[in-house]
């Protein structure tokens, strides 16, 4: 059913990275983003295959979670690893047979690519598993609110934007009910929504497009009185109920991660590169 | 042979989930030709998921749901069929409306149906008759009614379907009290002129009462009652137990029982209690 697509697939929990400060886990992810592809060797990459080992264990997400969040990219993962072993060029031809010549680079590189993939997919899902989307966009507002210099001649605040994207996030589950009721209230009239060629399921979708639209200017509106009648003036001088902190669990992770950072660079200096 | 024969339905949400709920268990009953029965049970009892089977919009997770006999989801042809030969008026169905008229939105149903442009025409205005709304209202934006209106568009469209049975999943709900009128008094006269069978679904059973012939009460997705009327006031109590709530007058008879008269307690309307003190009076003095 079109309801158990989720948005924002926070897991609900209370580990140690829960508890982290979202803002550390955005940076952490940006920087192990960049890490992975540092990465050039066996030594650098089980550093980043540890840290990445050690972000799981310590999110508290059953591993489940993480296959789960794989499986719809396996295909594309596959794939790119063939790509590269067919078409990656120098070193020693290990196979041939006919006209396709695998090289040990061409190995190793697949090889990569797909510990990279995997590694980056979990990590991104390790942050997005231990904050919710409200956490998420409240630190990216934080972070981005250096911006605020520059908007300010238009007239805007990087708090709008991130409240513009709290109240979408907030609104999907809520529009994908709405979708799933109108949607049975017209086949309750004899709409046929899975039948016929291409143009008339396009014109079938209007009796629920309309609604929808409808009925989301109407939420809107009424969002938007509520806002005002509990006198929402935007972002200037508002306080925070749940006020961010850099505590000492941001401070463990931050030094682990630099110390991972400083051991993939010097350990890729050291043995040099495989690829 | 009963128009619906609900045989041993289970419907479970998010099967196979962590989530799933038995929404409506094991439950089966007949509902005949030309009556009015109305379902009542308390929040999250299963009512809408039920009658949402009628029409095979959801199907049965177990048992069957037959048509005049025949299984509703034999075959695709069944299926289509069900939804013409049921209209289903949903909860708030005014935020289904879209068309530019009036006319345009209620002939929806009929459209989907393959009628002539002739037979579509006739079809909604019967159904706009059936609902009280006259000819000025068929060129208006079915956006610029008052919620009322709108209530009444909705449900024309569905009327004009014509079909067997008609099923209504709370009409009155967010109506004033003569909004609730209106809609009960349409209910009404539409099964008088039309003779066809009505099912509607409702929290109050003040208003079941008022026009039902016979009464379906769930509870937690199974049925706990299904009877006339009469049978089921005369169990207030129970009813009571299942957190739903007995009209007034029916209360208090029951209280006047408790204090020991040889009253009926199965009282539910003005007149019947008006009845029922003249008797006692009688019997007393
Ligand atoms: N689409 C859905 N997905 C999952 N669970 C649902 C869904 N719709 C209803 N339920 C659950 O099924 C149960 C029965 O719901 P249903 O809507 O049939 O109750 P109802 O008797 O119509 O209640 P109400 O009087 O509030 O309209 C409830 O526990 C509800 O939470
Ligand atoms: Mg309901």
């Amino acid at each position: 059913m079109i309801r158990d697509i989720t948005i924002g697939q926070y897991y609900n929990g209370d580990s140690f990275l829960h508890k982290c400060d979202p803002r550390t886990k955005i940076l952490m992810t940006f920087g192990l983003i960049v890490a992975i592809f540092l990465c050039k060797n066996f030594v650098s990459i089980g550093i980043m295959i540890f840290f990445t080992v050690l972000c799981v264990a310590f999110s508290s997400v059953p591993v489940k979670m993480y296959l789960k969040s794989l499986k719809p990219l396996l295909i594309l993962i596959l794939f790119t690893a063939v790509l590269n072993l067919l078409y990656s060029t120098g070193g020693d031809v290990v196979v041939q047979f006919w006209k396709i010549k695998i090289t040990d680079k061409a190995l190793f590189n697949a090889l990569f690519i797909i510990i990279r993939i995997i590694c980056l997919i979990v990590c991104s899902s390790v942050m997005t598993y231990t904050t919710t989307p409200t956490m998420l966009t409240d630190a990216i507002e934080k972070l981005l609110s250096p911006l605020n210099v520059l908007l300010k001649p238009f007239n805007m605040q990087v708090h709008t934007l991130a409240m513009m994207m709290t109240l979408a996030l907030r609104f999907i589950p809520t529009l994908i009910e709405e979708i799933d009721k109108i949607t049975n209230a017209q086949k309750a009239r004899g709409a046929e929504l899975d039948a016929g060629k291409f143009t008339d399921r396009i014109k079938a979708l209007i009796p629920i497009i309309i609604p929808l639209f409808v009925s989301s200017f109407r939420r809107a509106y009424e969002l938007a009185f509520a806002m005002d009648c509990r006198c929402y003036r935007g972002g200037e001088g508002r306080t925070r109920m749940k006020k961010m902190k850099f505590g000492f669990r941001d401070l463990i992770v931050t030094v682990l991660f630099c110390a991972a950072a400083a051991g993939i660079v010097v350990t890729n200096i050291k043995f040099g590169s495989v690829l | 042979m009963a128009k619906i024969a609900v045989r041993g339905l289970t419907y479970l949400y998010g099967q196979g989930t962590s989530t799933q709920i038995a929404a409506v268990k094991n439950c089966s009953f007949d509902i005949e030709e030309g009556e009015l029965v109305g379902i009542i049970g308390h929040t999250g009892s299963g009512k809408s998921t039920l009658i949402q089977h009628f029409n095979a919009l959801l199907k049965p997770t177990e048992g069957q749901i037959l048509l005049d006999g025949e299984d509703i989801w034999k075959s695709k042809q069944s299926v289509r069929n069900s939804r013409f030969k049921v209209g289903l008026c949903f909860q708030y169905p005014e935020y289904q409306l879209f068309e530019e008229t009036v006319f345009k939105d209620v002939s929806f149903g009929p459209r989907n149906m393959g009628l002539s442009e002739k037979e579509i025409e006739e079809r909604v205005r019967q159904a706009m008759t059936h609902v009280g709304l006259d000819e000025s209202y068929f060129n208006k934006s079915p956006f610029d009614l008052s919620g009322g209106e709108k209530r009444r568009v909705a449900i024309a469209g569905v009327m004009a379907m014509d079909p067997d049975v008609l099923v209504l999943d709370e009409p009155t709900a967010g109506l004033d009290p003569r909004g609730r009128d209106t809609v009960f008094s349409m209910i009404r006269n539409y099964r008088n002129k039309t003779g066809k069978t009505v099912v509607i679904v409702s929290h109050s059973m003040e208003d079941v009462a008022r026009i039902a012939t016979k009464v379906l009460v769930m509870n937690h997705g199974e049925i706990a009652m299904f009877d006339t009327v009469d049978n089921i006031f005369s169990k207030g109590n129970e009813l009571i137990e299942m957190g739903l709530n007995v009209p007034q007058i029916t209360k208090v008879f029951m209280r006047l029982k408790e204090m020991g008269y040889n009253v009926n307690s199965s009282v539910y309307s003005v007149e019947q209690a008006k009845n029922e003190i003249l008797r006692l009076r009688g019997d007393i003095g």
